[in-house]
């Protein structure tokens, strides 16, 4: 069963299309339309539109993959993709999670107690707290840590639930703001405090482990270039401008980490890379949005392989047989309005091409005609360019988003151009704050 | 409070003067359809290759609010544009909010007025005939534009009201035909007239009512006698949870009359069950799934008529 919508169901259901596996789809009422419903073998309704009441609504997805004898269930990611307790509740009803054991997951999805866990595995990890249980341990810790600080929550992801403190006097509002925020997307408002890395470029292993031991790393990801909140637009492989010894020393890390926890499945390691100095940040214990830059480089199927795991079977390769050949770029083409601080954008797409040609995947739920509903993220579509040089992969992926049109809907398709033609971008000289600055500094999308 | 809404309907597909009757009859179970206008054809200009719409306008009298009423003018038009079967039949009916009483809202959804208005002749006109306030937006229309809008008389307007009418009287398997009205229809009649035989055939989403030696029809008089009977309420008990659905015991049956509270059913899920109750008295006038078939959110399992 596909516990997920859009792109990432249609993801998995090919892979299991491919596989010869029969899927079973799960919807929302506002999601009758979509096209993950229409390829699935099977499909039922789970509940009303918004996804409280449907794409977490765990009795209703646990009796549908029951009724419909289904075997596993992938989660995707985001909705109960790190949910360890739904993991768990899959396994006591027969059903295999496609994903690592509910105790990595609960581990793995606290974030001060894994950074705990891994800090004694060797993982260099950011100072930081513990779980704070009030706005006055925030302020001493912050204290001591020294300004500026990060406010985050420990159930987080996604920059949901996080705050940059800059001096004493922002820390209560921040404090309410993000276990506030906490609350509400998690339904756990609990935060902890982090020393603010400046300008650190964002940089992620994934890795791949079965049930016997196995464990690879395949490649880092760059994914610097991220909006204001925190949120990843455009991600690629190799990261450009990262020292080879650094490299190495980010895959040894998060082998031995994936180790010391009995990690199995797909995964990525979060770092923030400053200088010659990498922290361990978090975990994501599911595929992620920007897996496709890593199949490009590598030649594999990472959704197929977490299928293969979860059944059972053994990797079948070990880390000297995976090389990675070339350069991949991913851009997500979220429906919002760069011009109004990302203010999703619901409607209905009137004209809709995509790009093709060498070198060029396009990861996509979206059709001409179809109505975007304003429950869910806002991600319409990722568009993914290969070449053999960095370079090669940048033209591509500026003919790519030259060739996309979507009307109906206000797109960041324009953003990414204007991202990809900047200095910073060509040359590889970016890190988190790069996008932040450009928005600030007024560029044509910006200002226009 | 009930309020007035228009809605204005088109179709360029099928049979489109049956496609606007089984609308307007779907809008009717949404509250009380009170006027309707003259049927119009619209002549496609531009270079649209598409084939000419047939147009009208409906007063609605309606207890819902203006975004809910959106959402069942949707579910109509998703419903009637399927094809039996298939998921993504081409739509056979545009139904459009032009009017909510006095009620001015500009959103994303939902904008009423409707934002083009007052350039569209082929809504206009019909609104116009229905309400005079709207004539002078309709003159202000240049001449070109209004006479893309034929209003339909003689014997093409008798074809389309023909094949009305035999959609009414006959209501052909192949129509499908949503289960409020369905319900609704059938309460209607059983209200009317308690000593009918009435079969539902499920599987092909049809239904046979039958009476003593005469076919249902409604008419204009059925209408005014209907409408000045207390309100007929029909609910619809729908699934909140995926599972199992099994029948009571005794099983229910269709036309069955429910003194009070009665367990009609129960839903298997994750080895628990939750009874289905009628809620109270009335008329069981559909039961809407099967025994022991599985059963998802928001799925009509009985429609029961109160009253």
């Amino acid at each position: 069963m596909i516990a997920n919508r859009g792109e990432i169901a249609l993801r998995i259901n090919r892979a299991c299309q491919e596989l010869g596996v029969l899927t079973v789809a799960i919807f929302s009422e506002a999601d009758r339309e979509s096209l993950h419903v229409r390829q699935a073998d099977e499909a039922f309704c789970v509940g009303p539109g918004p996804a409280g009441r449907s794409y977490l609504n765990i009795p209703n997805i646990i009796s549908t993959a029951l009724i419909t004898n289904c075997d596993a269930v992938h989660p995707g990611y985001g909705f109960l993709a790190e949910n360890a307790r739904f993991a768990e509740i899959c396994r006591d009803h027969g059903l295999t999670f496609i994903g690592p054991e509910p105790r990595v997951i609960a581990l793995m999805g606290d974030k001060a107690t894994a950074k705990r866990v891994l800090q004694q595995a060797g993982v260099a990890t950011t100072p930081g707290t513990g779980v704070l249980a009030s706005v006055d341990e925030a302020r001493a810790a912050a204290e001591e840590i020294g300004y500026p600080i990060l406010l985050k929550a420990t159930a987080g992801g996604g920059g949901r639930g996080m705050r940059v403190v800059d001096d004493p006097s922002e820390l209560a509002r921040a404090y309410a703001g993000a276990t506030a925020e906490a609350e509400a997307s998690f339904k756990d408002g609990r935060v902890y405090v982090e020393k603010l890395i400046r300008s650190p470029r964002h940089i992620e292993v994934q890795v791949l482990g079965d049930g016997f031991g196995n464990l690879v790393h395949l490649g880092e990801r760059d994914c610097s270039v991220q909006k204001p909140a925190h949120q990843k637009l455009i991600e690629e492989t190799p990261a450009s401008h990262l020292a080879p010894t650094l490299r190495e020393s980010l895959f040894e890390m998060a082998i031995r980490a994936c180790r010391s926890v009995g990690y199995t499945n797909a995964g990525t390691l979060e770092f923030l890379a400053s200088g010659n100095d990498v922290y361990f940040m978090e975990m994501n214990t599911r595929i992620q949005v920007e897996h496709p830059v890593t199949e490009m480089v590598f030649n594999i199927d990472l959704v197929k392989e977490q299928i293969r795991v979860a059944a059972g079977e053994p990797l079948g390769y070990e880390q000297r047989d995976l090389g990675a050949r070339g350069h991949a770029i991913e851009c997500r083409i979220n429906a919002e309005d760069p011009h109004n601080h990302f203010a999703p954008a619901a409607g209905t797409v009137s004209k809709l091409v995509f790009p093709g040609g060498p070198g060029i995947r396009v990861d996509t739920a979206l059709y001409a005609g179809a109505t975007i509903p304003p429950y869910y993220d806002s991600m319409i579509a990722k568009v993914v360019a290969y070449g053999d040089t960095r370079e090669i992969a940048i033209a591509r992926m500026e003919r790519a988003l030259r060739e996309t049109m979507v009307e109906g809907v206000q797109t960041t398709i324009d953003l990414c151009l204007e991202i990809l033609a900047t200095k910073q971008f060509r040359q590889g000289r970016y890190d988190v704050e790069f996008l932040p600055q450009l928005l600030a500094a007024g560029t044509p999308a910006a200002a226009s | 409070m009930a309020q007035t809404a228009y809605v204005g309907l088109g179709s360029n597909l099928g049979d489109r003067g049956a496609n606007l009757e089984r609308a307007i009859c779907e809008l009717d179970a949404l509250g009380r359809v009170t006027a309707r206008s003259s049927l119009y054809r619209t002549v496609p200009w531009g270079r649209t290759q598409q084939p000419e719409f047939l147009n009208a306008v409906v007063a609605l009298e309606t207890q819902l609010a203006p975004h809910a009423l959106l959402d069942e003018l949707l579910a109509i038009e998703r419903r009637l544009g399927r094809q039996d079967g298939e998921r993504w039949g081409p739509r056979a009916i545009d139904l459009d909010l032009l009017v909510y009483g006095n009620e001015r809202i500009t959103g994303d959804r939902l904008s009423v007025p409707h934002e083009r208005l007052a350039q569209r002749a082929f809504v206009l006109v019909p609104l116009a005939e229905l309400d005079e306030c709207f004539a002078p937006l309709r003159d202000a229309l240049d001449a070109g534009e209004l006479a893309g809008v034929v209003r339909l008389e003689g014997s093409e307007r008798a074809g389309f009201a023909a094949a009305a009418r035999e959609w009414q009287n006959g209501m052909p398997a192949e129509t499908t035909f949503g289960i409020a009205a369905r319900a609704r229809a059938l309460a209607t009649f059983l209200s009317e007239d308690d000593a009918v035989r009435v079969r539902i055939a499920r599987g092909d989403d049809a239904i046979e009512v039958v009476a003593r030696g005469r076919a249902w029809a409604r008419t204009d008089a059925d209408e005014r006698a209907v409408a000045d009977n207390a309100p007929l309420r029909v609910d619809t008990i729908k699934s909140d949870l995926v599972g199992i659905f099994h029948f009571g015991r005794p099983a229910p049956v269709e036309g069955e009359v429910l003194d009070g509270d009665r367990e009609l059913g129960y839903i298997e899920a994750l080895g628990i069950r939750t009874p289905i109750r009628s809620m109270g008295a009335g008329r069981l006038v559909a039961i809407a799934a099967g025994d022991d078939a599985p059963v998802e959110y928001g799925q009509p399992l009985f429609s029961i008529a109160r009253g």
